[in-house]
């Protein structure tokens, strides 16, 4: 124990002392342990374990107390992590407890807990149910949801702690999004009983700056205690009639404050709240912009080039079907004569086996009755040649001709002519008729 | 087009696309929805440049004051980037 000289007390001071605080600390311990062993009872807030003792906080509306028990004997009750949680109500037996520090450590008041038992619902937990089932049957959970919430806000608002982590998630979750407008920051204490009003206040004042299209609510983790501040029924009652929509991110994501009930979205992080401050990614949307603008563009080209296009093909029609009709009719042409060249060739064989079967008919009907024919002709024609003048002419006698091709048959009208020509086998001379002595009428010698 | 939206904007210009690509949309028609689609596509475009400048942050509290100065106290964001009225 260390001995320092006493120093003189305040002047004019009518207390006792002054007394070296070390051994002030030990009579504070010593009178606290005389106090009476008692059992309290209250909510379970502030749960926390360290290697040899646990710490929890003992509250109700009127006021609270700091708790400790020794470790091995808490976990000897053998509580679930759920019914030993923030919240619960338990029974807590034991006595004021005082340590009294020292020059290295800090001195710690606690109520040290020698027995436990848990109680039931902690009255804070039943309330916010109450409070959640009022506000659900007002209809309170759906009319911010039924707020349409802009794809690509210019202008966000943002009410959480100014020095908390949220304030740095809410930027990085921005940031990630690629969303780089106007942000406008409403700073407002985050837990104890100031903090509901002032939330409040700030949710007002964003909703009535025009530009503010989106506000998130952020805070980090803490206890269901620290959160309690995010239950508030007025509060609650102004997010839900606010004219903007309100993404809510408060506490872990399996806490559940009345503001995630009311707000347009919860999200389980500031990071997440972010993103869904801002449902567009401005990136990919700028991707998706040029492509909408190139299939304008392409469709505005093909609508008037490949119109373009039709219309030199349908003038190019015409003189096309003409051409193709000439080609129809050189080919219909080639095909009529080629069809004339295999009729003409067809029948003239026709023809000639019609000749040959003919010639063959001819010399089949020649044979016995063509001689018998020639037989009877050249006896007609010996018969003939029997009674022909010129062969009679040819043994010496001769024709008496007029000379004017009139055969003389008689002396007298030779003699009357005078002059007549003279046939002979070898030919003809003229002749005078003088003689006429013996000339007798034919008529007479008749 | 002041009254336009970008999320109004990008619906409008998806069912144009739709309609284009149908290939249903006669010569008129398709000279017209493409020239609605330009006009979309700068909109929109104006949109995403407005939040891709870069993040510019204000106080609630810095500029309610600010607000309350100004003659008529109107409860819009001065804009810094426009000229003094």
């Amino acid at each position: 124990m260390s001995v320092q000289p006493r120093p003189d007390g305040i002047a004019g001071s009518s207390l006792a002392g002054p007394f070296p605080v070390g051994a002030y600390a030990e009579k504070l311990r010593d009178e606290l342990r005389k106090r009476a062993r008692v059992q309290l009872f209250g909510e379970v807030w502030n749960f926390r374990a360290s290697k040899a003792k646990v710490y929890f906080e003992l509250r109700d509306g009127d006021g609270a107390v700091p708790c400790s028990m020794w470790r091995n004997e808490f976990e000897r009750l053998g509580f679930t992590t759920g019914s030993f949680a923030d919240g619960a109500s338990v029974v807590a037996a034991g006595g004021p407890g005082y340590y009294p520090g020292s020059r290295t450590s800090s001195p710690s008041f606690s109520f040290d807990v020698t027995g436990l038992r848990i109680a039931g619902e902690g009255d804070l937990l039943a309330q916010m149910e109450a409070l959640r089932r009022a506000l659900g049957a007002a209809g309170l959970f759906e009319p911010q949801k039924a707020l349409a919430r802009p794809e690509l806000p210019r202008c966000i608002g943002v009410v959480t702690g100014e020095g908390g982590k949220a304030r740095d998630d809410v930027l990085a979750g921005l940031r990630r999004r690629g969303w780089a407008g106007r942000l406008v920051w409403a700073f407002a204490p985050v837990q104890d009983r100031h903090a509901a009003p002032r939330i409040t206040q700030a949710l007002q004042d964003l909703a009535a700056i025009e530009e503010v299209e989106v506000v998130i609510v952020a805070r980090g983790g803490g206890s269901l205690a620290d959160l309690f501040a995010f239950c508030d029924e007025t509060l609650c009652r102004t997010v839900a009639l606010l004219r903007v929509p309100v993404i809510a991110s408060v506490g872990h994501h399996t806490d559940r404050t009345l503001i995630d009930d009311v707000a347009a979205v919860s999200c389980s992080t500031p990071t997440h709240a972010a993103e869904s401050a801002v449902p567009c990614h401005p990136i990919e949307a700028r991707e998706a912009l040029a492509r909408c603008a190139a299939a304008l563009e392409a469709h505005g080209r093909r609508a008037v080039v490949g119109r373009a296009r039709h219309l030199a093909q349908l003038s190019r029609a015409p003189a096309q079907a003409i051409e193709r009709h000439r080609l129809a009719l050189h080919q219909r042409l080639r095909e009529l004569r080629a069809s004339a060249r295999r009729r003409v060739d067809d029948d003239r064989e026709r023809v000639q086996r019609r000749a040959l079967a003919l010639s063959r008919k001819a010399t089949a009907a020649g044979g016995p009755e063509d001689r018998t024919r020639r037989t009877a002709l050249e006896s007609l024609a010996s018969a003939l040649a029997a009674h022909d003048p010129e062969r009679t002419v040819a043994r010496g006698y001769a024709i008496v001709d007029d000379g004017a091709g009139n055969v003389v048959t008689s002396a007298a009208q030779a003699l009357e002519l005078g002059d007549v020509r003279l046939f002979f086998g070898d030919g003809d001379v003229g002749a005078h008729i003088e003689d006429t002595k013996d000339i007798k009428n034919p008529e007479e010698g008749a | 087009m002041s009254t336009q939206t970008y999320e109004a904007a990008t619906g409008r210009l998806e069912a144009i696309i739709k309609r284009l690509d149908s290939g249903e949309a006669g010569l008129r028609e398709t000279l017209d929805l493409c020239q609605e689609g330009r006009v979309l596509v700068e909109f929109c475009a104006g949109e995403l440049d407005a939040v891709g400048r870069g993040l510019e942050e204000l106080r609630l509290d810095e500029l309610v004051a600010r607000l309350e100065q100004r003659p008529g106290g109107a409860a819009t964001v001065p804009d810094a980037a426009a000229p003094p009225s």
